[in-house]
C-alpha cells in the first residue's frame, strides 16, 4: 500500500515535472532603416552578418530577456554564447553585442539608432520594425 | 432697584403712602424708562442722527470682526506649525505627483547613462577599449629526449597573451595582440603576435593591413595564441608558431583582403593576401640546424614578396557546421646566414566540422619546393594531421594523429630546427 502511494507520488511528480513553462514572447526588433529577414538574426547575433545593405548592424542584447533569446533564436545557452564570441572576438577582432538591462533603454537606443537590433519579452513601441515574434 | 423715601419719618397717613407709592411707582417708573431711555431717546431723534449712530455704531462692528478674523490667522499659523511638527501621512496632489514622475524619470536617465558606462567597458565600440587575455599554466612528464627536442618536464608557465580589438568608427577596426613567452631557459620574451588595421566595406570584403595570422588550411585560422579556446592544449607539431620550431610561417606582415559570401543554402568565404617573404634565421648557438622562421616584421634588405589564398564553402541546414576548402601559399625563402634560395609552395584540401557534440579536422600539406639556389632542384613533402573530439560537456577527449614526410635534401627543411619528419598520436 505504501508503496503503491510512493509510486502515485513520483508519478504526479513526473507529471509535473514534465508540464512545459510557458515561455515569454521574443520580438525581435530593429531600427527601421536596417532592412531584415527573420532568417538572418541568427547571423547578426553570432557575428557572420554585420551590414543590412550600406547599413552597419548594432545588436544589442537585452540582460532582461537573453535566456530565452538565446535559447528560442540562436539555440544556445549562456556558456556557449559566451564561448562563441570569445573566439569570434580573438580571431576576428569582432566585439560582443552591448548589454543593456532596461526595455525603456533598449526601445529608445533602437528608435534613435540606425542598424540597432535588439529583442524584448514586451510588445515594443510603434517607433521600431518588429522583424519577428518568436 | 433704587427707592428713594422722603427723608422725614413721622406717622405716616394713608395719603402719605399713597404718595409714597406714588412716587415709588414714579422712580420704578423712571427706573424703567433708564433702562428703556436710548430707544425711547433714540426715537425721539431725527432719521439723520439716527444713521450717523447707525454708521457708528457699524464701524465699531466691522472693527470687532476685523480684530476677530486676524485672532483667527494667528491661531490658525499656530496650529498649523504644531502639525508640521508631527509626522502625518502626505496627501498626493497632482503636484505632487508631476514631482514624482520627474524623479523617476530623472533615474531611468541615470540608469541608462549607466548602462552606456557599462556597455562601453565591456568592449564595445561605444568608446571603451576592451582588453581581453589569455595565459596557461602547466605541469608535464614526457619521455621524450633526443638531440633535436626534450621533452618538458615539471612545472611551466608557457605564455601570456594580451590583446585588444578597438574599433574606429563604423567599418575600421583593429586587433592588437601582445604575448609575453617564456622558454625552457626560463627566458621572457615580449612579441607583437598580431598587429593589423582592417576596413571594413561590407560582409564580402573586409581589406587588413599589418601582422596578422597567415589564413592557410583550418588550424592556423581557427586558432591561435590562446590555448584555451583549442580543444587540444597543443597545436599540431608542424603548425606550431615559428619561434616554438614551426615549418610554416604562422604569420605575414601585408595585406590581407577576406569576405563572406551569403546565399540561400550555402557559405563562400576567401582570403587573398600578400607580404613580406620569411627568412630562414640560423641560430649558431643552437645545435644544428637551427634555423628559424623569421616573419620579418621589421621590412626586408630586399623585397621578396608571400602570396596565398584561401577559398572555403560552408553548407547550412543539414550540414550547419561543415566546412570544406583549399588553401595554397608561395613564398622565395632565404635562409641567412647560409644565403639558401628556396622557393616555398604548398597547398591541400581541409575539412573541420563541428556541432554541440562532435569536432572534427583534418587538413593535408603538400609541398613542391624548388631550390633557388640551383643546386638541389624540386623537393616533395607531405605533412596531415587529423583530430577528433567528443564533448561531454565541460571536457572534451579527442584523439589526434600527426604525421610528416619532409625531404631532408631540401634546403627548407633542412635549415629549420624541427624540419624533421615524425609519427605521432595524442590523446
Amino acid at each position: 500500500m505504501r508503496l503503491l502511494s510512493l509510486l502515485r507520488w513520483a508519478v504526479l511528480c513526473s507529471a509535473l515535472h514534465a508540464v512545459p513553462v510557458l515561455a515569454a514572447d521574443i520580438y525581435v526588433i530593429a531600427h527601421p532603416s536596417a532592412k531584415l529577414t527573420a532568417d538572418a538574426i541568427r547571423d547578426v547575433y553570432i557575428g557572420e552578418k554585420q551590414f543590412a545593405g550600406e547599413v552597419k548592424l548594432v545588436p544589442i542584447d537585452n540582460a532582461m530577456a537573453q535566456n530565452e533569446f538565446l535559447a528560442k533564436v540562436l539555440k544556445l545557452d549562456q556558456a556557449r554564447y559566451a564561448n562563441l564570441w570569445v573566439k569570434k572576438s580573438f580571431r576576428d577582432a569582432l566585439n560582443p553585442p552591448a548589454v543593456r538591462t532596461s526595455d525603456k533603454d533598449i526601445f529608445d537606443f533602437v528608435a534613435k539608432t540606425p542598424g540597432a537590433i535588439a529583442y524584448t519579452a514586451n510588445l515594443p513601441p510603434g517607433n521600431v520594425v518588429v522583424i519577428q515574434k518568436f | 432697584m433704587i427707592l428713594n423715601y422722603p427723608s422725614k419719618i413721622g406717622p405716616v397717613k394713608p395719603a402719605q403712602i399713597g404718595r409714597a407709592l406714588l412716587h415709588r411707582s414714579v422712580t420704578v417708573a423712571v427706573f424703567t424708562a433708564g433702562l428703556a431711555l436710548p430707544a425711547v431717546a433714540l426715537a425721539q431723534k431725527s432719521p439723520n442722527e439716527r444713521i450717523d449712530e447707525l454708521e457708528r455704531k457699524l464701524e465699531h462692528s466691522l472693527k470687532q470682526i476685523e480684530q476677530l478674523s486676524n485672532e483667527v490667522s494667528r491661531l490658525r499659523g499656530a496650529q498649523g506649525q504644531t502639525a508640521a511638527a508631527a509626522p502625518t501621512t502626505p496627501v498626493p496632489t497632482p503636484a505632487h505627483s508631476a514631482q514624482q514622475a520627474a524623479k523617476i524619470e530623472e533615474l531611468e536617465r541615470q540608469v541608462a547613462q549607466i548602462n552606456d558606462a557599462n556597455a562601453a567597458r565591456g568592449g564595445l565600440k561605444l568608446g571603451g577599449l576592451p582588453l581581453h587575455g589569455f595565459a596557461d599554466i602547466g605541469a608535464g612528464r614526457s619521455r621524450e629526449a633526443n638531440t633535436l627536442r626534450t621533452g618538458a618536464k615539471g612545472f611551466n608557465i608557457a605564455n601570456f597573451s594580451l590583446y585588444l580589438t578597438p574599433e574606429f568608427g563604423d567599418r575600421v577596426k583593429s586587433l592588437v595582440e601582445l604575448v609575453f613567452e617564456v622558454d625552457r631557459g626560463g627566458d621572457v620574451g615580449a612579441d607583437l603576435e598580431r598587429l593589423q588595421m582592417g576596413y571594413t566595406f561590407s560582409d564580402a570584403a573586409t581589406l587588413w593591413g599589418g601582422r596578422f595570422h597567415t589564413p592557410y588550411g583550418a588550424w592556423n585560422t581557427l586558432y591561435h595564441h590562446g590555448a584555451q579556446i583549442q580543444t587540444s592544449l597543443t597545436r599540431p607539431r608542424f603548425l606550431e608558431f615559428e619561434d616554438r620550431g614551426g615549418i610554416l610561417p604562422a604569420h605575414t606582415v601585408g595585406a590581407w583582403l577576406t569576405g563572406t559570401l551569403s546565399g540561400d543554402n550555402l557559405r563562400f568565404n576567401y582570403d587573398l593576401y600578400t607580404g613580406n617573404s620569411p627568412t630562414i634565421q640560423v641560430d649558431a648557438t643552437r645545435p644544428a640546424p637551427g634555423g628559424v622562421l623569421n616573419p620579418r616584421a621589421g621590412g626586408m634588405d630586399q623585397y621578396s614578396a608571400t602570396m596565398g589564398f584561401r577559398a572555403e564553402v560552408a553548407p547550412r541546414g543539414a550540414l550547419d557546421g561543415l566546412k570544406l576548402g583549399v588553401h595554397a601559399l608561395r613564398s622565395n625563402v632565404q635562409d641567412v646566414p647560409l644565403v639558401n634560395h628556396t622557393r616555398l609552395t604548398f597547398y591541400g584540401p581541409y575539412l573541420s566540422y563541428s556541432n554541440d557534440q562532435w569536432e572534427v579536422l583534418a587538413e593535408l600539406y603538400k609541398f613542391q619546393n624548388r631550390d633557388l639556389s640551383g643546386i638541389t632542384g624540386k623537393h616533395n613533402s607531405t605533412a596531415w594531421y587529423a583530430q577528433v573530439g567528443y564533448s561531454l560537456g565541460r571536457t572534451t577527449p579527442y584523439v589526434r594523429a600527426e604525421h610528416t614526410s619532409l625531404d631532408q635534401t631540401d634546403n627548407y627543411f633542412a635549415a629549420l630546427i624541427s624540419g624533421r619528419s615524425y609519427n605521432t598520436t595524442s590523446l
